[in-house]
């Protein structure tokens, strides 16, 4: 279903976070000595490592479990995925690149109106809640695509989903209900 | 009563007789029903002439077995656990509703939520004082009462967004949509608390009158209405001649004062702030403003805007500029001497690369230009410093050429930076090949699909696009590792340390035999406790339990203690066998009544072992402190077995207490010794009275224990 919309809205991911696995025990210690980039914190048992070029930030778990976050796409996060298995293969483990899963994508989007977010909440009881004491936005979870959408008052919209693509449907659905409950500009 | 019509004789006239309990028709006599049962309250009559109702009274919340252990008992008896929980949340629903104010009615639906929440297992993993503060909460909503989740976290002492958590969880289960909050309820609360005193009721009105204002200058959309109210309020303190301070208001309100400023500001911003007084009451204003937010997002996108058309026209001055420093320079470099001898060589070596370089960059699809470009960085890097600046000057003109092609280029060379060093250079020309080198991988990582499926299936690493060179600068050479080992050595000094520590302790607990694995904070399940006699059991049970707060250990000690008249070294060497001392003793007793009682272990308190330690937590607790003078502890011990309950339950639990009723008669024996061994003499004296009383009391605990 194309965007009921003139101008194309700019969805822009911000936060992919991914999983993997290499399938092999890792020595912490011998990370946080031999890498560059990296923060070994032994309360919690992880070390975190920091790339430059995919700009990501990975947690890493002597399980061998690693969590990537900080890409902004889709690629870009198994890119920096690989190019962490690699640097863990070069330092001495035997790793295998397996298991890689996009966890969750983070976007925002930005209206080209204000929103009345009483009226908002009140078209969408159960989905749509609102606790101003709480948080300033109304959380809109749609369940069958998992997604959850922030609606603020200025227009702006933060987006979490399970990938790319249902965020995308996530915002083409919750449009036309902004739509109806924009303030109108003076 | 029913109208019937008799089946012999068709007669309607029917005689019920409810003393008998049978209808009888009184045109044939015959008998149409017997024993009637009937709903009549009966009574009795009782010694002294007390007539009293028979029957119990029986709980409204959920199936509860008969109390059979008679009045007295107000802890929950032998009920289920879900009767207990429900009647500990209503307890506590109570409470926490009496100090918020609420009404019976408020009470009884937070009651009837809570029921649901139960029924649907969201209390498991939760605390109940948060299930419960949430509760009222909702009650508070959907009732429209001025209370805010801030007062629930105040009297709790919780944050308020845990327990917001659980209000939001609670409210989408339940499917219960609570209406959204509107500041104006909260306004004559707050005017209250501020004392305005006569003028209360009109400082409100102003107030409400305000807020109304602020809701359709959309300055309530996302705002805590507490914030609002306070700024209302204050303004209308001030309208109204009172001298309300912000500090007032705050403590009131629960904001803090820089929120309660910016809402004074906004306020300032809307045009109803330029009205007087009395044009504000009188007159409404058409015109509705945008949110505050909104107005800060568009101030930031036009400032936006101007850097951006700044940053343009400074670009254009800069072109400009940069012109003339060019022709500066080029007049400058024909008044340099030129390079001669082997430095013309590289001169004349780098240009043709430079050339390559140049053509390969325009060239995106080859992946090999990284390679070159790194060759070709790593050359110029190992040049004399002369040389370098000729090629920057003869690189920064073709690059600008370059940079003005690639949309990609993280580094402006064209305009911003005049200084760029050598090195800057050849990184420029980095980013921008992995630019290059990222484009290529991306369009080949999707036609790879297929092939990752099967390689990740395998666990293969695929290395396609993963620059070998780039992934070593991650990895620390050797002389770094031992740099950087000796510092994370230092720095986490004391860690190491703890570790250590924690190894040794567990080595030595090994080799003791008492090493726990992984101290777990949960103990659910209760840790079997070992121990070849039932006195044993009881006196580890005994100590591993705290058993009541509100006994004293520390005096038992010394009462204990004093009785020696031996002295202060007695009482350390007593305290660890001192509460066992009680136990045994207590135990001993229970012992001796179990013997002279047959069997019947089967009694109804199988159900809890708590319920055990309750009852043995009962006798102890009742007898330490009747304990001071000893020749009381058997007097009490009497009063405790001629109260007929209680003893008998205490032997129940005894009973229960000891798997087999064998090993008691062994017990007894162990147990005599033990205590004389380690009692002393006073002890010893209790203990012997205790017996003899016991001897007496004897047959009247059986025949306590026969009715049951």
């Amino acid at each position: 279903m194309d965007s009921s919309n003139d101008d194309a809205l700019d969805i822009i991911i911000t936060n992919v976070v991914a999983t993997f696995r290499t399938r092999c025990h890792l020595n912490l210690r011998t990370i946080a000595l031999e890498g560059t980039n990296v923060i070994y914190k032994p309360e919690v048992g992880k070390v975190l490592m920091k790339l430059r070029k995919p700009k990501i930030t990975a947690s890493i778990w002597s399980s061998g479990k690693i969590i990537c976050t900080g890409a902004t796409s889709e690629d870009e996060a198994k890119l920096g995925a690989r190019r962490l298995a690699r640097v863990l293969q070069k330092l001495g483990f035997k790793v295998r690149f397996s298991a890689f899963k996009v966890v969750n994508v983070l976007a925002v989007c930005s209206m080209p109106f204000a929103i009345r977010l009483i009226d908002f909440t009140k078209k969408n009881r159960p989905i749509a809640s609102y606790e101003p004491e709480l948080h300033p936005a109304v959380t809109y979870r749609i369940k069958h695509l998992k997604a959850t959408i922030q609606v603020f008052s200025t227009g702006s919209i933060t987006v979490t989903g399970p990938n790319v693509q249902n965020v995308a449907t996530a915002v083409e659905q919750v449009y036309p209900l902004l739509f109806e409950c924009q303030k109108p500009r003076n | 009563m029913s109208s019937r019509v008799c089946r012999t004789c068709g007669g309607s006239d029917i005689d019920v007789d409810q003393a008998r309990g049978s209808a009888v028709c009184t045109g044939c006599g015959s008998v149409l029903e017997d024993n009637i049962i009937v709903s009549e309250v009966q009574f009795v009559e009782g010694s002294g002439g007390v007539s009293s109702a028979v029957g119990q009274f029986v709980s409204a919340d959920g199936p509860v077995k008969a109390p059979l252990l008679g009045s007295g008992f107000h802890t929950s008896v032998g009920k289920e656990s879900r009767a207990q929980t429900l009647q500990g949340g209503k307890r506590q629903i109570q409470q926490l509703g009496s100090q918020l104010q609420l009404n019976q009615h408020c009470l009884d639906t937070a009651f009837n939520f809570f029921k649901m929440v139960v029924s649907k297992h969201l209390t498991r993993g939760r605390k109940t004082e948060h299930v419960i503060a949430a509760c009222l909460y909702l009650v508070c909503r959907t009732e429209g009462t001025p209370h805010m989740l801030l007062d629930l976290s105040d009297l709790l002492q919780v944050n308020v967004y845990i327990l917001g958590k659980t209000f939001l969880l609670l409210a989408r289960e339940l499917c219960i949509n609570a209406p959204a909050i509107d500041p104006c309820l909260y306004i004559p609360r707050f005017a209250h608390m501020l004392e305005f005193g006569v003028k209360t009721h009109e400082v409100s009105m102003t107030a409400l009158r305000l807020v109304q204002r602020m809701k359709r200058d959309w300055m309530h959309t996302g705002r805590r209405p507490s914030g609002l109210c306070g700024a209302a309020l204050l303004v209308a303190a001030r309208m109204h001649k009172f001298r309300r301070t912000v500090k007032d208001v705050i403590s009131v309100v629960k904001v803090c004062q820089t929120t309660l400023r910016k809402r004074l500001t906004e306020f300032e911003d809307t045009p109803t702030s330029q009205l007087t007084i009395d044009e504000f009451m009188r007159v409404d204003l058409e015109q509705e403003c945008d949110p505050p937010s909104f107005i800060a997002g568009q101030h930031k996108a036009k400032m936006q805007q101007l850097e951006q058309e700044l940053a343009r026209k400074l670009d254009d001055v800069e072109g400009e500029i940069s012109c003339y420093k060019d022709e500066i320079e080029t007049e400058l470099e024909k008044s340099r001497p030129k390079l001669r001898g082997i430095y013309a060589a590289y001169t004349k070596e780098i240009d043709p690369e430079d050339a390559e370089v140049l053509s390969l960059t325009s060239d995106p699809e080859e992946p090999e230009v990284e390679d070159k470009e790194l060759r070709v960085a790593t050359q110029q890097l190992t040049q004399d410093f002369l040389c370098q600046v000729i090629q920057e000057e003869e690189g920064r003109g073709k690059k600008k050429d370059d940079s003005n092609k690639e949309p990609g280029s993280e580094k402006d060379v064209e305009g911003s930076q005049r200084q760029a060093t050598p090195l800057a250079v050849i990184l420029g020309k980095l980013p921008t090949a992995t630019s290059l080198g990222l484009q290529p991988t991306c369009d080949e990582s999707e036609t790879r699909e297929k092939q990752d499926d099967e390689q990740s299936e395998g666990g293969e690493l695929d290395l396609d696009g993963i620059d070998d060179q780039e992934i070593d600068k991650y990895i620390l050479n050797e002389r770094e590792v031992e740099v950087k080992t000796e510092l994370w050595m230092k720095q986490n000094a004391e860690y190491l340390k703890e570790q250590k520590e924690k190894e040794e302790r567990i080595k030595k607990e090994k080799e003791q035999g008492t090493y726990k694995e992984k101290p777990k904070k949960s103990k659910k399940k209760k840790e079997q406790i070992e121990a070849s006699t039932a006195g044993e059991a009881i006196e580890r049970m005994l100590e591993k339990k705290k058993i009541s707060s509100k006994i004293n250990y520390e005096v038992l000690r010394d009462l204990n203690s004093r009785g020696t008249g031996s002295g202060g070294g007695s009482s350390p060497s007593r305290a660890s066998s001192d509460p066992p001392d009680v136990n045994t003793a207590t135990r001993k007793r229970l012992s001796r009544r179990r013997r002279k009682k047959s069997s019947d272990t089967n009694r109804d308190l199988a159900a809890n072992a708590s319920i055990m330690g309750k009852r043995v937590r009962l006798l102890i607790s009742s007898t330490p402190k009747k304990r001071k003078p000893a020749v009381q502890a058997e007097h009490s011990v009497t009063m405790t077995t001629e109260s007929a309950t209680e003893t008998t339950t205490t032997t129940e639990a005894a009973a229960e207490v000891t798997p087999d009723p064998e090993p008691d008669s062994s017990s007894t024996p162990a147990a005599p010794p033990t205590v004389l061994e380690e009692e002393e003499d006073e002890e010893d004296e209790a203990e012997e009275e205790c017996v003899s009383a016991l001897q007496l009391v004897g047959d009247y605990g059986c025949e306590e224990e026969e009715v049951f």
